[in-house]
């Protein structure tokens, strides 16, 4: 059967439920294409989600009626190593109310129920449409074919929200075919069950409030990072590691993340918790330079289909930008369809409103983030310098103390040195 | 917990073919392997005896890891599974 409609967004994640939303709420006719039994069957992340501003907009008092875990009022960078740890620990009152900064969430819950706010604008959301081929008449994009399934679904217009492989953009000829592991990492997690009152006695909070807590020195000698994030009652514990560097360090990701899960630190928090699911996805990590063509004759390109994720150390984002890269390509679909013209040139508009926006102006701010973070030494070294740096300034030992600056000293000659750590200081100044 | 034990955690519905098919002779010649250990669910194995590279696909997670640490291009097919096929994540 064949089927016509005025856009189709492919992939019914953050990114293409949010482009749904905003179209279908200025009357176009929309399909939402998913390729699981529902949306959020097939997604999965360490488990923040940044404020959603430019959802807030469509779903006012968005805190309240979205299935959020818990708001983040307490974030967390640990510094670790086999038998220590470094916690700088932001506790805030501003965080603690609405709008909130972050929540916690899970992917199935959250995804299903943004989905089906596209539905109740107006949206067709088909579900175990998993697409195959682009149709494409003389250059312009007209429409998708979904495997297994006989009729095509035809559109002048398709959103790629298919996610960080989107096959849909490469065969649209929007990316090239092949991906650079120095670019990309992969995420690992386990969610761990644990009665409410037992997450609020562990990480000290009360009534919704949620801990965002990621760690640095956990990957076992791979670049990369852990995170535990609590839920309602359940707490989710990750690992993301570069896959270049896992490549070469010959470790598997599964073994990274029991090691980490094991660390005394950590097994103390997630004591009596009983595993519940094991996740994996891989993560765009390249930034800027990575993002794609994002407009072509008949299509747009949003979220990790589009590399946009902002990954800088400091920031780990990539829903918040999903999101709002949607709603931005809907606002592009949306002024096509008012000129009737599909062309590239026409829907160049998306990639000017993204220019004004955060996406890429933070994107283009970062640039030099993920070449910063590819410096063995951040993973393998500083936790251990900070670690014992801490220790020599805390130490009794019934001997005539240093100076702070005499012990900060001793423990970069002893760990990194003082020209690495200069030099890793200025490159960490320019790129953040 | 060892891969196995902890794929038990994850639902999959498991197609009847697969979307992941590797290139026996490019595996055959690849000095690397890196899909054997990168893989978060283990589903690479290289056997010596037969000098062969088994996928399992029924406990893939979908998640991408292979076809970017795998340069040699490896695959004769990397799709997803059908609609309605694959891992199914229940609450992660």
């Amino acid at each position: 059967m064949t089927q016509y409609f005025q856009a189709i967004v492919v992939g019914a994640g953050p990114a293409g439920s949010s482009a749904a939303l905003a179209m279908a709420r200025a009357g176009l006719d929309v399909a939402l294409l998913e390729r699981g039994n529902f949306p959020g069957e097939k997604n999965m992340f360490g488990g923040l989600l940044h404020r959603m501003s430019s959802l807030e907009a469509y779903i006012p008092d968005f805190w309240a009626k979205a299935p959020v875990e818990r708001h983040v009022n307490q974030k967390n960078l640990t510094f670790m190593t086999a038998d220590s740890t470094v916690n700088v620990q932001l506790e805030s009152g501003n965080f603690d109310q609405a709008p909130y900064n972050g929540y916690t969430v899970l992917r199935p819950k959250f995804d299903k129920w943004l989905a089906a706010q596209a539905v109740e604008a107006g949206a067709t959301l088909i579900t175990r449409a998993m697409v195959d081929e682009v149709i494409m008449e003389q250059g312009q994009i007209k429409g998708v074919s979904v495997l297994g399934r006989t009729g095509k679904l035809y559109a002048p217009l398709v959103i790629a929200a298919d996610g960080v492989l989107s096959f849909v953009a490469a065969k649209a000829g929007l990316r090239s075919g092949t991906f650079k592991p120095d670019q990309m990492a992969v995420g690992v997690k386990a969610l761990y069950d644990l009665p409410k009152q037992v997450i609020d006695d562990r990480f000290g909070l009360t009534r919704d409030q949620g801990c965002a807590n990621e760690f640095v020195g956990c990957t076992g000698g791979v670049r990369g990072g852990g995170c535990l994030y609590t839920n309602y009652d359940s707490v989710s514990l990750g690992l993301v590691v570069h896959i270049g560097s896992l490549k070469k360090g010959k470790k598997t990701p599964c073994d990274l993340l029991n090691a980490f899960a094991d660390h005394p630190h950590l097994s103390k928090k997630l004591k009596g918790g009983r595993l519940m699911e094991y996740s994996a996805h891989v993560i765009p990590e390249g930034g800027y330079d990575m993002v794609p063509q994002l407009a072509g004759n008949g299509m747009l390109v949003a979220g990790d289909a589009a590399a946009f994720c902002n990954v800088t150390g400091m920031h780990l984002e990539g829903v918040n930008f999903a999101s709002h890269s949607g709603i931005l390509a809907a606002k592009a679909a949306i002024s096509a369809h008012k000129d009737q013209d599909f062309s590239e040139q026409k829907l160049h508009g998306y990639i000017k409103l993204l220019d004004n926006s955060f996406v890429l102006q933070d994107l283009k701010k970062f640039k030099h983030a993920p070449k910063m973070l590819h410096n063995d030494r951040i993973f393998n070294e500083y936790p251990d310098l900070a670690c014992r740096l801490m220790e020599s300034v805390y130490r009794i030992d019934g001997k005539p103390k240093k100076g702070v600056g005499r012990l900060a000293l001793d423990a970069v000659k002893k760990t990194t040195g003082v020209k690495n750590i200069a030099r890793d200081i200025f490159t960490a100044w320019r790129a953040l | 917990m060892n891969v196995e034990e902890i794929l038990d955690y994850t639902s999959f519905t498991i197609d009847r073919e697969p979307h992941i098919i590797v290139d026996q002779t490019v595996c055959a010649a690849c000095t690397d392997r890196a899909c054997t250990t990168a893989c978060p669910a283990g589903c690479y194995n290289w056997s010596r005896s037969d000098e062969r590279l088994s996928f399992v696909y029924d406990a893939c997670l979908e998640c991408g890891t292979c076809y970017i640490v795998c340069e040699n291009k490896a695959f004769i097919r990397w799709r997803y599974p059908r609609g309605g096929f694959g891992v199914s994540y229940r609450m992660t």
